[in-house]
């Protein structure tokens, strides 16, 4: 009574070994079974191993033996699964009714809505006028079903995914550059490499298990950070060069023309496997240091040290992501990078590399099987043969395919604005939240005769403006594949049960096909792993082969398997880590790679009198997804970062303003404007400040632009001014 | 064993049930076989996997053996986490696999992460810094802690929390200057880092330690005189509180030189503290109680006579209700208050014990007290006389009302002293002992003397009016001045603070005068308010018009509300200046965000 060291209290906290190989665990939660799957947030790809206690998860932690994460995760994936208890969760279909109000309705009148409204709208505008927009978080299997369905069962033209958002540039320039859309890397070339350099990246928020990787490195390497702001990776780096925002395709031109005239690069790999060196020789020569200099706001010297850092390296590897995919000239900048790995031979060996980090966790899933911009399977929506072999092997019509890409995610919006496009399906994004210029895009949504969102919650920001919304099951819901950002295709499981009447988006495209009537096409589309057997058939021949896995046990057993992997060389003799182009053989025709390169444009909207500051955006924290649709579902990720949305801002701008940190402040652009917390710091520079793209206000002032080829919107700078509240008249 | 690591399936069984041979189905059938299949759980469909292949001991532990202590403390040393600042890239995945590996509630983890960040504008410097409990060598929580439910183990240093010990009183939350504390509403109960001990133990690593993709954290054996040597000569981490408060064990170390200027993320952000409205009841009316007892042994001893027999019992009643309530409220800041008993055990070295004992004192001695004067007044005193009692009048009796009078009001001092030392001893520089103390014991003489109108009232209200009129001639003006006196003094004393708002570097008496002139202004407002019409307003017009000299049938009103207002602005006031207590105290933390 008087000094109780044992009761309910203290058994609530005992922990007990889990078995498993798990250590010690919560005593309330030890598990009776675990099984293994992919992470469903970001394009690492980490495992992550299931508690299950008669049938249902208790628990995750990160998987010990996965070549990937080997035993780590950030705070997204250790609270996967808290996420999927939500309230919020979309439990019934809900219908719009003539009042305005949503009121939920059985799935067999959701299904007969959605199906007569889009006939009705494909009737009056042609089938051209009901499109779709995807995601890159879907498995592989259900994206394929997707795209197969729209285009081929339903007569869409046209559909894009949120890929769009982030890796469309990377798509491009890979293409153009290598033949295919092909990161070469593994992970391992983290730990290989002797100098690495990260442009526009901040792995250590933004893939915190592949900052991991670069920490095992034991070559003590050079680490250079090329980014305006003082990230946590620069903090870590060796080298940060704080240069001006989309400076850099300057830059690397002007390396690339220091290299060539001290004679710093690889002509015999140049001349074995590459096109287009001289020309590009040529196309630099007027990017002078001082040019650089002058462009970049860095010192001579450093840009120096960084040539001779490249060259003095036996085995360098560059690394970038949105900071380079998110801008109004990203391919050519992408280029740019792939360039400096092709003409200093670093490319194919371990520890180098041109190499692009994918975002979402099936980005790459998406980007070869969405049927979007390419044909099922990396193929040619305009190449005959690719569409007679992939009508060949689902047994369709080839009439029935398209014979060009679809209109890219702007290009549909646009299409709506210009009443070309009156009927939209979204899956699994949101676009209320995460489109640029967000005051339009969401006066755009609006326009649509009937829109439908198919999401996992009811709440999302696009949701709340559909006519229709599915419920869908969640990542722990459903099976499936994603393929992570070194190509390896790893496994999804139903370790959950999805709350209410939510189903897999799998059965939920079945469900659509079966009402359209034109469910006998996609008869063979029996499950998620039949339809993994008709993707490596779609696979074959392609650099992206994947004939030689059986099927989903063989990716359990070997932790999961890069692409490619072709029936000749079966998954069990192929290695862990694999790069592409060891034997510098490109996808082109002859092989080789292509050196692309166009002169840097100016800013589209500098700052300016009225609005004097750079806006730049992106991640936050590693406790943050996207537009936070999941994560702020988790009480414990909320507590990682700021619920508001906040501004960081140089001393020197925010003295000249009255400006002091924890102040309120407002934020213009010719846009919108919203009203965040101040963050006083000098890790932005003066002249710039940074909004986190999280909060759904911050898109209010994003500026409309894009990258003329890949079509991906330059997020990450347009000009804006700052005031404190007090002083907003 | 395979490659993919620990777990897998035995076997696979079909994923979903065959479809119909008959044909297609339709669409309705569609629909209700993929609702059903979308309930099928993962124990359908997983074998269970057994447990065999993995009696080699956790997967990880080759991952962190680096991590981990050699040997186990000698005599003299102890466990502590070991921070490397330069491999903590700010993940916070310590904080999300605390929470999961410990399975805390939705919201709690033992770990945070906050953020330091300065240098200069061609150098600045961004460093977060992860923080647990410091299992300090001098632990405040456990000496605040009223229950003994706290321990530091002799071996490991481990400082432990016994969670069905907590009667979840927070004192520890209060006393602790990192917030390792975590207190938990549901279970009414505080809950904290005990370092993995369990798995410690086994030789397994803490949840930090093993989820940190960095290696970041460690556990390593400290020497206890190192750890004290260090207290006095090196900074612990920039940003946070003094480390020879408590002797945190936790070392934090860089290979680089972290600039001088660097401040949490969290430095100007100023938000008001939880108020703890029971401990705001509970300081006020204690005070008010013992403030009415000093009044009544003060009056008696200037102005002899001037308690009549039906005035004095009156106004023992009236102090000992107050008393009564306080205390009664105070058990109900209590997350378990059926274990209120329990508050005793820390004695020796816990001033909230020291409090409740001496308040417990202070209240049974009040209930004699009130119970003598009620006998002694009703003449009962004079018929237990037969019985070897000494009667009413005797020499006796009325030394012992005397020394019980003062018995009362002695240890309801102590009992306010000890209030005093309850927050002293966190110290925070807002609740220091001197301004503390400055504090309660006016509010003490402030509510001592506007509440000892109250038996007036009480009096008057009843058939004795004129008794109630002779004893406010008698002594209604000493009332009057003393509680003018009181009030501008506590008054001056609460203003001096806003001085501070000069002050060119953010103190932590900047923050208060930050937060009551700017999030609680409408707060401080009201109670200087209060202040002046209960305290100055009220008792200068009671004397300027000598209302009532004597109350008659035309003046009761009057006198009523004067009197009224007076005592309920100026507990209003009282109760809004704790409540300000409470919210505006700054109190110290580790660096946090913005």
């Amino acid at each position: 009574m008087l000094h109780e060291r044992d009761g309910h209290l203290t058994r609530d906290l005992l922990r007990t070994p889990g078995g498993f190989g798990l250590g010690q665990v919560p005593a309330k939660r030890k598990p009776d079974a675990a099984t293994d799957m992919v992470c469903g947030y970001c394009s690492t790809g980490c495992s992550l191993t299931v508690h299950l206690k008669d049938g249902e998860a208790v628990g995750l932690t990160p998987a010990a033996g996965y070549p990937v994460n080997r035993g780590v995760a950030c705070p997204k994936g250790w609270e996967a699964l808290a996420v999927l208890g939500a309230g919020d969760r979309a439990v019934t279909p809900l219908r719009r009714d003539a009042a305005g109000s949503r009121r939920p309705v059985s799935w067999d009148e959701a299904l007969r809505t959605m199906v007569e409204r889009f006939k009705a709208i494909q009737a009056q505008h042609g089938p051209e006028s009901v499109a779709f927009l995807g995601t890159g978080q879907l498995p592989t299997e259900e994206l394929a079903l997707l795209g197969a369905l729209a285009k081929f069962g339903m007569g869409m033209e046209h559909g894009d995914g949120n890929t769009r958002q982030c890796m469309a540039t990377s798509v491009v320039a890979y293409k153009q550059a290598f033949g295919f859309d092909a990161p070469p890397y593994t992970y391992r070339d983290f730990e290989e490499s002797d100098v690495l350099v990260f442009v526009g990246a901040n792995p250590c928020l933004a893939h915190p298990i592949l900052w991991e990787r670069v920490l095992r490195n034991r070559n003590d390497p050079a680490i250079v950070v090329i980014d305006p702001r003082v990230t946590e990776t620069a903090m870590q780096a060796t080298g940060h060069l704080a240069i001006r925002p989309k400076s850099d395709q300057t830059l690397f031109y002007g390396l690339a023309r220091l290299l060539i005239e001290r004679d710093w690069i690889d002509r015999t790999y140049i001349d074995a496997h590459t096109r287009d060196f001289d020309a590009y020789a040529a196309a630099v020569e007027p990017y002078t240091l001082d040019r650089v200099a002058a462009a970049t706001g860095l010192e001579t010297e450093v840009v120096l040290r960084l040539a001779e850092t490249i060259h003095r390296g036996r085995r360098v590897s560059f690394w970038w992501t949105m900071g380079v995919n998110q801008s109004y000239q990203g391919v050519r900048t992408a280029q740019s990078i792939i360039n400096l790995a092709l003409m200093t031979g670093n490319v194919g060996r371990p520890g180098t590399g041109a190499n692009s980090i994918t975002g979402q966790c099936n980005a790459m899933g998406s980007r070869l099987f969405s049927n979007t911009t390419n044909l099922l399977g990396g193929h040619d929506f305009a190449n005959p043969d690719h569409r007679e072999k992939v009508a060949r092997v689902l047994g369709i019509d080839p009439a029935v395919i398209p014979t060009r890409a679809s209109w890219a995610y702007n290009e549909i919006i646009e299409g709506i604005l210009r009443e070309r496009i009156k009927g939209l399906w979204v899956i699994c994004t949101n676009t209320a939240h995460s489109w640029i210029n967000q005051g339009q895009v969401r006066d755009v949504l609006g326009r649509l005769d009937c829109l439908v969102v198919q999401d996992m919650y009811a709440t999302t920001e696009t949701a709340r403006m559909a006519d229709l919304v599915l419920p869908a099951a969640g990542w722990g819901e459903k099976d499936g594949t994603f393929i992570n950002s070194e190509r390896r295709i790893g496994r999804i499981r139903k370790v959950a049960r999805a709350p209410g009447q939510a189903l897999a988006d799998f059965s939920i495209f079945k469900l659509v096909a079966e009402y359209w009537g034109c469910g006998e096409t996609f008869r063979t589309w029996r499950s998620p792993a039949a339809t993994f057997q008709i993707l490596k058939r779609l696979s074959a021949g392609q650099p992206c082969d994947i004939t030689g896995i059986d099927g989903y046990d063989t990716l359990d057993e070997h932790g999961g398997i890069q692409w490619p992997c072709p029936a000749g060389e079966s998954a069990a003799t192929v290695r862990t880590e694999r790069r592409l182009f060891e034997d510098g053989r490109y996808y082109h025709r002859d092989g080789r790679a292509r050196f692309l390169y166009e002169d840097p444009r100016p800013l589209p909207e500098p700052p300016n009198e009225r609005h004097p500051l750079l806006l730049l955006t992106g991640r936050g924290s590693a406790a943050q997804w996207h537009t936070q649709t999941r994560t702020a579902k988790s009480a414990v990720l909320r507590k990682l970062y700021p619920a508001q949305v906040y501004v960081e801002v140089n001393p020197a701008d925010a003295k000249a303003r009255g400006i002091v940190t924890s102040d309120t402040v407002r934020i213009e652009s010719r846009r919108g404007r919203i009203t965040a917390t101040a963050f006083v710091t000098r890790s932005v520079q003066p002249g710039h400040v940074f909004v986190p793209m999280h909060y759904q206000e911050t898109n209010r002032l994003t500026d409309a632009v894009f990258d003329p080829y890949s079509k991906q919107p330059s997020y990450k700078a347009c000009a804006v001014e700052l005031r404190p509240v007090a002083a907003v008249g | 064993m395979t490659a993919s690591g620990s777990v897998l399936p035995i076997e696979s069984v079909p994923a979903r049930t065959p479809e119909p041979e008959s044909g297609p189905e339709s669409a309705a059938a569609l629909l209700d076989r993929y609702l059903e299949e979308q309930q099928i759980t993962a124990a359908a469909r997983f074998a269970q996997a057994h447990d065999a292949a993995h009696t080699g001991g956790p997967a990880l532990a080759e991952r962190y053996s680096a991590l981990m202590p050699a040997t186990p403390p000698a005599a003299g040393q102890q466990y502590a986490f070991d921070v490397d600042l330069d491999a903590c890239s700010g993940c916070k995945s310590c904080v999300a696999a605390c929470h999961s590996l410990n399975g805390l509630e939705e919201r709690e983890s033992w770990r945070d992460v906050g953020l330091l960040h300065g240098g200069s504008q061609s150098l600045p410097v961004v460093q977060h810094v992860t923080t647990a409990c410091h299992h300090c060598l001098d632990p405040a929580c456990l000496h605040a802690c009223p229950v003994e439910a706290y321990e530091k183990d002799p071996l490991t240093g481990i400082v432990k929390h016994l969670d069905d010990q907590c009667f979840g009183c927070r004192y520890c939350t209060l006393a602790c200057p990192y917030e390792a504390p975590k207190y938990s509403r549901s279970k009414g109960i505080v809950r904290k880092c005990d370092m993995c001990s369990d798995r410690l133990a086994e030789g397994e690593a803490p949840a930090c330690v093993q989820s940190c993709p960095n290696g970041a954290i460690a556990i390593r054996v400290v020497d206890v005189e190192q750890v004290i040597e260090e207290s006095e000569t090196h900074l612990f981490v920039p940003g946070a509180p003094e480390p020879a408060l408590t002797l945190p064990t936790t070392v934090y170390r860089t290979e680089r030189a972290l600039p001088r200027n660097m401040v949490p993320a969290d430095y100007h952000a100023v938000r008001p503290e939880q108020a703890h409205w029971p401990l705001i009841l509970m300081l006020v009316l204690t005070q008010l109680s013992v403030g009415v007892f000093l009044v009544e042994r003060l009056l008696e001893l200037l102005v002899p006579g001037a308690l009549t027999a039906s005035i004095r019992p009156v106004h023992s009643a009236s102090a000992l209700v107050f008393g009564l309530l306080a205390l009664g409220v105070s058990v109900l800041h209590l997350g378990r208050p059926r274990y209120a008993y329990r508050a005793v055990l820390g004695l020796r070295h816990s001033w909230l014990s020291r409090e409740i004992l001496a308040f417990g004192i202070f209240a049974g001695l009040a209930v004699v007290h009130a119970a003598w004067s009620w006998a002694e007044s009703a003449g009962w005193l004079g018929r237990t006389g037969g019985w070897g009692i000494p009667g009413a009048g005797s020499p006796i009796a009325a030394g012992f009302g005397w020394w019980l009078g003062w018995g009362v009001v002695l240890s309801g001092a102590a009992g306010v002293f000890c209030s005093v030392m309850v927050y002293d001893y966190t110290k925070r520089d807002f609740w220091n002992g001197p301004a503390t103390a400055g504090r309660f014991f006016l509010t003490t003489a402030v509510l001592g003397l506007a509440a000892a109108w109250l038996p007036l009232l009480i009096v008057a209200a009843g058939d004795d009016a004129e008794q109630a009129g002779a004893a406010i001639d008698r002594y209604g003006a000493i009332l009057c001045r003393g509680l003018i006196v009181a009030m501008a003094a506590k008054l001056v004393f609460e203003a001096a603070l806003f001085r501070h708002l000069a002050s060119r570097s953010t103190t932590s008496l900047k923050r208060t005068a930050w937060l009551l002139t700017g999030a609680l202004s409408n707060v401080t407002t009201a109670r200087f308010a209060a202040g002046l019409l209960g305290g100055l307003a009220m008792p200068g017009l009671l004397l300027s018009s000598r209302v009532p000299a004597t109350p008659g049938p035309g003046q009761d009103l009057a006198f009523l509300v004067l009197v009224g207002m007076l005592f309920a602005a100026c507990l209003a006031g009282e109760l809004l200046e704790r409540y300000l207590f409470f919210a505006a105290v700054a109190s110290p933390r580790m660096p946090g965000t913005l």
